[in-house]
């Protein structure tokens, strides 16, 4: 029986943690004095692919489109997953592309790794681009079954088949759980709520030595890493880039400030009669019901 | 392309056992609206189209068509009930391909069909991603959580597109996109490819829409449209794909039964860890549920693992990217007031926002704006409650 074969895809992102971001005086994010790390949605699609390496023994490769520094993003990675193998697909003409563009570099890219690919993880969306659309336009051109919102799952490495759960919010109605039964191969996107779980003793051994190698890979990350262009990818240069992108930016305003919704009436707040006020009409707000 | 290449908006409607998503019939709204200026503008006659996948579902066409569709192409199928990926982009996707269909839409231009105008999807959990693989299957644009619309005759320059030169495209769909902050928008366009060097057509212009932004429009029982139905195909490895198990549950976060939330944002910053803890105090002292905006579902602070799990999670964010609330009384704590937030409470009744700038878009947003750093003004705030509730169970006993 082959070991599983799994792949991540990733994505470089700016940091939001405080005191890492920065922001323009006008509210809008300062990407020049942002830092930029593995985006925090790829970081639980790789501790996804992590558990099936504790579980079932899974190679764990992680590709990535993105510029040359990309690549110590690609080491965060391997040391939360003990990845065996690092794609970096970079270069220039890749530049510009929307979801659908980089789609087929992330697809090409997915080929060009060792094996078929029985799973592919990617995040839920991007912290910044937050369209969710790269994943599931991957998973098409891969011509893979896509699951989504996929919060938990068990594989069955003799028939190869999946069972996943999903989280599905339908809003204004409730949340469904809903569970899936399909054949590998599969892409997955992966729920922010995922956290994986290790139960039995022999999987939390696995647990501690995966991620004792993983911290020894990091040292020589550079040894597992493949950087790829375009000619590499054998990508068609009709597909990717500005060239294969259907969108395009317009243009790009502040949104203008509506007319104010209400009237609000400004008070002091170190001013304790006010504050009494205010107080007193929070009340009445909530008066129908008993105030603790 | 020529006339009649590509007609029409496709709207991809959303229901839950038969129950329409409210998301549905806005999004028929917009199209309404948006397809009658344009008819009479372009002097033209394109059509509302609805697809409507599932089972023993044809009974919702009539509905669809009272809220603004000319025409309901649906496909009824066991094996549609729920939502799956792959049979559903394909079943989609040959709708929005299909001449036959197309034909018995409107007979004019049916020989030249090729693909729908416009397409529209609702930007949720189903939505999103089902927007995505039916735009990589039909290999074009897709622009996702949209806010606003217009259609325009816009003159482009560009490299790629148009080879450097001016041109004119005509009919084509701006849409507006609010980006994470709350700050841009950014216009999308989904343009064909004129430069002669690579020319490539991209139709439809398709986006996903945010829930709850678009007005309905009112049901009129004396609407009429076509219902067509159509029989779809499926692949025998697709159907290997299998719903084991579904159930419904509530959301972690309850908002709906209670009276009142309290609501943080970024400004907890100075020392979030302290500043959460405090805000729990004010929200048990009027029993009130405790939100937070988008950028704090980041987890842009390190704080304990138990006020992580507990508050800095996508289930307690209010907003556009999270649910909608309208309690009795809205207190807003260091929340600058971007529009996704804004979106999701504005519906309160009575909103209180704390906040250190006077400039900052919450104060166009609350009734009573106290200005002053949570730091000072949360702790008086939970003092006064307490004096003023001591004062009531004086009175009682």
């Amino acid at each position: 029986m082959d070991p599983l074969n799994v792949a991540v895809i990733v994505k470089l992102e700016p940091d939001f943690s405080e005191g890492n971001v920065s922001y323009n005086p006008d509210g809008t994010l300062n990407r020049a004095e942002t830092k930029n790390i593995l985006g925090p949605h790829s970081a639980i699609a790789t501790s996804a692919a992590f558990y099936a390496k504790v579980k079932y023994g899974a190679k764990i490769s992680i590709g990535t489109m993105g510029p040359p520094t990309a690549e110590s993003m690609l080491q965060q990675a391997q040391l939360i997953s003990d990845a065996d193998e690092l794609y970096l697909y970079s270069d220039r003409i890749f530049a510009g592309a929307d979801t659908l563009a980089t789609a087929e570099v992330l697809k090409s890219g997915v080929l060009k790794m060792q094996g078929k690919m029985d799973i592919v993880f990617s995040g839920h969306r991007a912290s910044d681009g937050e369209t969710g659309q790269t994943g599931p336009q991957t998973a098409w051109k891969l011509g893979m079954t896509f699951l989504g919102h996929v919060i938990d799952y068990e594989i069955n490495p003799e028939t190869r088949m999946i069972r996943a759960k999903r989280l599905i919010r339908l809003q204004g109605i409730y949340d469904v759980i809903e569970e899936t039964e399909a054949p590998l191969p599969v892409f997955i996107a992966i729920d922010p709520s995922y956290k994986p779980k290790f139960n039995t003793v022999s999987q939390r051994l696995a647990y501690e030595k995966y991620q004792n190698e993983a911290r020894q890979r990091v040292a020589n990350f550079k040894q597992y890493l493949k950087v790829l262009n375009a000619a590499q990818l054998e990508a068609d240069p009709k597909l990717i880039g500005i060239s294969g992108s259907p969108t395009i930016v317009y243009k790009v305003e502040r949104i203008p400030k509506g007319k104010a919704a209400r009237q609000a009436e400004i008070i002091d707040g170190a001013d304790q009669e006010q504050i009494r006020k205010v107080v007193a009409r929070l009340r009445q707000s909530l008066s129908t019901m008993v105030i603790k | 392309m020529t006339e009649g290449d590509y007609r029409h908006i496709y709207v991809v409607v959303e229901h839950e056992e038969e129950k329409l998503l409210q998301v549905s019939l806005e999004m028929l709204g917009e199209a309404r609206r948006i397809l009658d200026d344009f008819n009479k503008k372009y002097s033209s006659k394109e059509k509302v189209v609805a697809i409507l996948l599932g089972y023993n579902i044809k009974d919702i066409s009539n509905i669809l068509i009272q809220h603004g569709a000319d025409a309901v192409v649906y496909a009824d199928n066991l094996e549609l009930r729920y939502v799956r990926n792959t049979i559903y982009t394909k079943t989609i996707s040959h709708i929005a391909s299909d001449r036959d269909v197309a034909a018995k839409i409107e007979q004019e231009y049916a020989a030249q069909f090729k693909r729908p105008r416009y397409m529209f999807f609702a930007a949720d959990s189903i939505g999103r991603h089902l927007s995505a693989t039916v735009l990589a299957h039909l290999e074009s644009g897709l622009a996702s959580d949209i806010n606003k619309l217009v259609v325009g005759d816009l003159q482009i320059t560009h490299q790629n597109k148009t080879g450097g030169k001016p041109l004119i495209y005509e009919k084509t769909l701006e849409m507006y996109r609010p980006d994470f902050s709350g700050f841009l928008w950014t216009t999308i366009l989904c343009l064909d490819n004129r430069n002669p060097a690579m020319q490539k057509d991209y139709h439809p212009q398709a986006c996903s829409m945010i829930p709850g932004v678009f007005d309905i429009i009112q049901p009129d029982p004396t609407r009429e449209g076509k219902v067509i139905e159509y029989s779809p195909k499926f692949d025998e490895q697709d159907l290997k794909v299998k719903i084991v198990d579904r159930k419904i549950i509530k959301s972690e976060i309850d908002f709906d039964s209670y009276k009142a939330i309290v609501s943080f944002g970024r400004g907890v910053k100075d020392s979030p860890e302290q500043n959460i803890k405090m805000i729990e105090e004010l929200a048990s002292e009027i029993d009130a549920q405790i939100g937070i905006t988008l950028p704090l579902s980041k987890k842009p602070f390190s704080v304990s693992q138990t006020v992580d799990s507990t508050y800095l999670i996508p289930d307690r964010v209010i907003g556009t990217s999270g649910r909608k609330v309208s309690p009795k009384l809205y207190i807003a704590i260091g929340i600058s007031g971007a529009m996704q937030h804004i979106a999701g409470m504005k519906d309160s009744e009575f909103v209180i926002a704390i906040n250190p700038d006077e400039n900052s878009l919450m104060k166009d947003e609350c009734d009573v704006f106290i200005k002053g750093r949570m730091e000072d003004v949360v702790p008086l705030l939970i003092e006064e409650i307490r004096k003023q509730n001591q004062v009531v169970q004086a009175k009682v006993t």
